[in-house]
């Protein structure tokens, strides 16, 4: 049952003289919620309106026809060679194909905030059941997302709930549960950890599934935030779920991915999480709130969120309908893991720092790198270099140049820069969107 | 528009990994080198990974016991490099030798821990995690990941956006430099930091509007670093190729070659990492040994000379690890099987060198083992606190002391 709440700073975007729905705004959608757009795309959702635009990426059902059956293969063999890096490219292959882009960007968030690294797992069957239940869940009841995602065979040896037995507990899962999955720093005690670590004996894995073996459990009560009884490991994910700080910690990762420095206040931020919790922790609603909130489309939150390496990548790719013939989805992995952002092999639980980390001297030679490396074709086999005159051509600009205020608007959705395509993509702006 | 089938596996089926064409040197710069700007204390472990035959490297030649257990691998006192009348370095370690001479090499003797495993994997991992116990001892992090990840806390938010810890070479990351929220990369060549194509920082002046906000700044900024950076990093090199101190061209030389070259050009990772295998010398131990050794010292001595040309051989240090030592009798083939205990070695202008510990007696074993003399962990608490500046909880039961490596104020 849906309670109705009045989010009193979360009212829809209306289309105004102060922010119109023009180019940069459609542009801003597509960077953030997804993986970047097309000329024709960006044209499609700029004549059709904000509403059917953000429609479009909420149903995600733009799919070419062959995707699935394609992404399938691709994936099931990634799993039998037992190469994480064609499960990279897997993904990749998603990224850039998918017509559902939105679930994209959240399962790589909740890949981020459920860090989980095939450098310990080891085990990529493991990792594609994993990323595949992120994947499902993505849009759905946080609460259905952490069942499937801590009860999983990666989770468990990541966080060697196999070393946690009876008498001889191991708090590795008990604390990330609780101060990254869950509640974060300051919503629990140092004791909390250690009983809830108890109610998690048990849990463990047994020819590659999940299995709650009694004989490894304590029985013995606990007290766990204020609760006592002998709690198991399902007990304790009912008593977080029902923290207040869950939805928070919910709501400011949903933030961090929509919304760039600075923007969100901490009584919007509020407000998004006393709605989450209306709402029974629905990422949907929570997704779709922030998109088609006035705060999502203003002035300051557009150009003001340091591109992550695979949107820097894969943004560029789509923008430049570099996708037909497919570039390497293999060299694209390597790229990204030379950016900083090595799919399946986050550095460390708590995922990727994000944000300004994601430049260092040796990801900005890396991104310049890219550019050049995509402006001359390297990306695709046999090599295709970069012709923007064409592309704009083919959109009715004939003259230089009309061909430098396209390729501004494409990329970044503004006729600010000037230069040729390369110059574009070392500059500023290319890092930010 | 399809992804056509055939088009995509075709193209993505083939594993390209990144060979990317090295960029030219630019025309011949005339300006001098930019000063590293770099600040910090450096740390360069060298893992020697098999276990090193301790007996071997640091010889305890007055022994009677050498004569007695080693026969076939008894190396001639006469070769060796004496370092006191009871300890001499291998005949192939002369550059070595040239350190602890120069009061630039500590030699830590006897180095272990209790009730020692001889697996190669436990060992290495207790090495690593400085965690005693059996295979099934949880170790979810490294020493070092450990000391990052405190030195993160310490800092707050000064710490730069450069990674903790650098991985030189291609091999998987070790369990020590892996952390709970630090950052280790892994760099296979320096090509992943030259810049290819077009400089681009002029593309900076005509920014739109003069009143930008801070971040823009802040991916300018750092725009600006990464074009210096690759810029010294080519004028580095180019100097290198030009009489600058010549290294061995083994796989290790030119991987602390690799590290040099990135503190020079100002980088401020505090930790580097690099492997160095072949010590499992189960049979025909004594050539394999010799080049180990030599190749090991070498390359210490190629980049403290480096460095010292370059101004900053008093911000690095050294550390040289084994998982175990090996056996004092030699087995049956010309080799060694697992042991111990062994030496671990420190390196760098402000060590305080020369022979530390007592000399492993070799009539004096444990089961046919050396005894240890010193925890390991003892050495990374004196590198950590003294040399990283890192104030890390200790577990007061492991009652652990920190030994003194370093010269003066660093104590």
């Amino acid at each position: 049952m849906m309670v109705q709440v009045e989010l009193s700073s979360w009212q829809p975007y209306r289309p105004s003289t102060a922010s119109p729905w023009d180019l940069r705004r459609v542009h801003h959608l597509h960077r953030r919620a997804g993986f970047g757009a097309n000329w024709g795309e960006l044209q499609r959702d700029l004549d059709s309106g904000p509403h059917a635009a953000i429609d479009r990426l909420l149903l995600g059902n733009d799919v070419a026809e062959d995707f699935d059956s394609l992404q399938h293969l691709i994936g099931d063999a990634a799993v039998s060679s037992s190469d994480i890096h064609r499960l990279k490219a897997w993904w990749f292959y998603r990224m850039l194909y998918s017509g559902d882009p939105l679930t994209e960007r959240m399962t790589l968030m909740w890949h981020n905030h459920f860090a989980t690294s095939n450098l310990k797992v080891s085990n990529v069957a493991f990792m594609k059941v994993q990323n595949d239940k992120l994947r499902k869940n993505a849009m759905g009841k946080f609460s259905d997302l952490l069942r499937a995602v801590v009860k999983d065979a990666a989770m468990m040896v990541w966080l060697d709930a196999r070393a946690n037995r009876k008498d001889k507990p191991n708090e590795n899962l008990a604390r990330e549960l609780m101060e990254l999955f869950t509640l974060g720093v300051g919503h629990y005690q140092e004791s909390d950890v250690q009983e809830v670590a108890r109610a998690l004996t048990g849990w463990t894995i047994r020819d590659d599934a999940f299995v709650n073996v009694e004989a490894y459990h304590d029985t013995g009560p606990k007290r766990i935030l204020g609760r006592q009884g002998s709690f198991d490991g399902d007990d304790v994910l009912a008593i977080l779920l029902d923290q207040d700080a869950v939805a928070e910690r919910i709501a400011s990762r949903l933030c961090d991915v929509f919304f760039g420095e600075n923007v969100v206040p901490a009584g919007q931020l509020n407000e998004l999480a006393v709605g989450l919790r209306e709402h029974d922790l629905d990422l949907r609603w929570a997704v779709e709130t922030i998109l088609r909130s006035e705060a999502f489309f203003a002035e300051n939150n557009i150009g003001n969120r340091i591109l992550d390496p695979i949107q820097f990548m894969v943004g560029t790719l789509r923008s430049l309908e570099r996708v037909h013939p497919p570039p390497s989805t293999f060299l694209l992995a390597e790229w990204s893991a030379r950016l900083g952002q090595d799919l399946f092999c986050p550095p460390s639980v708590f995922g990727w720092p994000g944000e300004r980390a994601w430049l260092s001297t040796r990801t900005m030679i890396g991104r310049a790198n890219y550019a050049t490396a995509l402006l001359q074709g390297e990306l695709h086999r046999p090599s295709q270099p970069i012709a923007i005159e064409e592309l704009a051509q083919k959109y009715g600009c004939s003259t230089a140049e009309c061909q430098t205020r396209f390729a501004s608007e494409l990329l970044f959705g503004n006729d600010h820069q000037t230069g040729d395509v390369g110059w574009m993509l070392r500059s500023t702006s290319a890092n930010l969107g | 528009m399809r992804t056509n089938r055939r088009t995509f596996l075709g193209q993505s089926s083939v594993v390209t990994l990144g060979a990317m064409p090295a960029l030219a040197c630019r025309g011949a710069s005339t300006a001098a080198l930019p000063k590293s700007n770099r600040d910090g204390k450096v740390l360069v472990v060298i893992q020697m990974s098999g276990g090193n035959d301790g007996i071997n490297t640091v010889v305890p030649y007055s022994d009677e016991g050498y004569a007695k257990h080693r026969n076939t691998l008894r190396l001639p006192v006469d070769r060796l490099i004496k370092l006191d009348d009871s300890a001499a370095l291998h005949p192939s370690m002369r550059s070595a030798a040239d350190l602890f001479e120069d009061g630039r090499l500590a030699i830590v003797q006897g180095v272990g821990y209790p009730n020692p495993s001889r697996s190669h994997d436990t060992s290495m991992a207790v090495w690593h995690s400085a965690e005693i116990g059996d295979e099934n001892t949880l170790r979810p992090h490294g020493w070092l990941g450990k000391a990052m990840d405190s030195r993160r806390a310490q800092a707050g938010a000064d710490v730069s956006n450069a990674p903790d810890m650098v991985l030189l070479g291609d091999e998987s990351q070790p369990l020590a430099i892996q952390s709970r929220r630090s950052i280790a990369v892994a760099l296979s060549n320096l090509t992943d930091l030259r810049l290819r194509g077009p400089r681009w920082e002029a593309a900076e002046q005509g920014t739109r509007n003069s009143a930008s906000n801070s971040l823009e700044n802040f991916v300018g900024q750092t725009m600006q670093n990464a074009m210096a950076t690759a810029s010294a990093l080519e004028q580095t090199i180019e100097q290198s190729h030009r009489g600058g101190v010549v290294y061995p061209s083994t796989q290790l030389g030119q991987r602390m070659q690799v590290i040099s070259t990135l503190l020079k050009c100002g980088f401020q990772t505090p930790v580097y990492y690099a492997i160095q295998s072949g010590y499992d010398t189960h049979a025909a131990q004594m050539p394999t040994h010799a080049f180990l050794l030599r190749e090991f010292s070498d390359a210490i001595q190629a980049f403290l000379k480096d460095l010292d040309s370059s101004g900053l051989a008093d911000q690095v240090c050294v550390l040289g690890f084994s998982e175990f030592g090996r056996r004092v009798t030699e087995n049956g083939s010309a080799g060694t099987d697992h042991g111990t205990a062994g030496p671990v070695f420190i390196a760098g202008n402000q060590v305080r060198p020369g022979l530390v510990g007592a000399q492993p007696k070799l009539l004096d074993l444990d089961g046919g083992d050396l005894r240890m003399g010193i925890d390991f962990r003892d050495v990374y608490q004196g590198i950590t606190a003294n040399w990283l500046g890192v104030n890390q909880d200790r577990a007061s039961e492991d009652s652990q002391h920190s030994l003194k490596i370093f010269k003066g104020s660093l104590s």
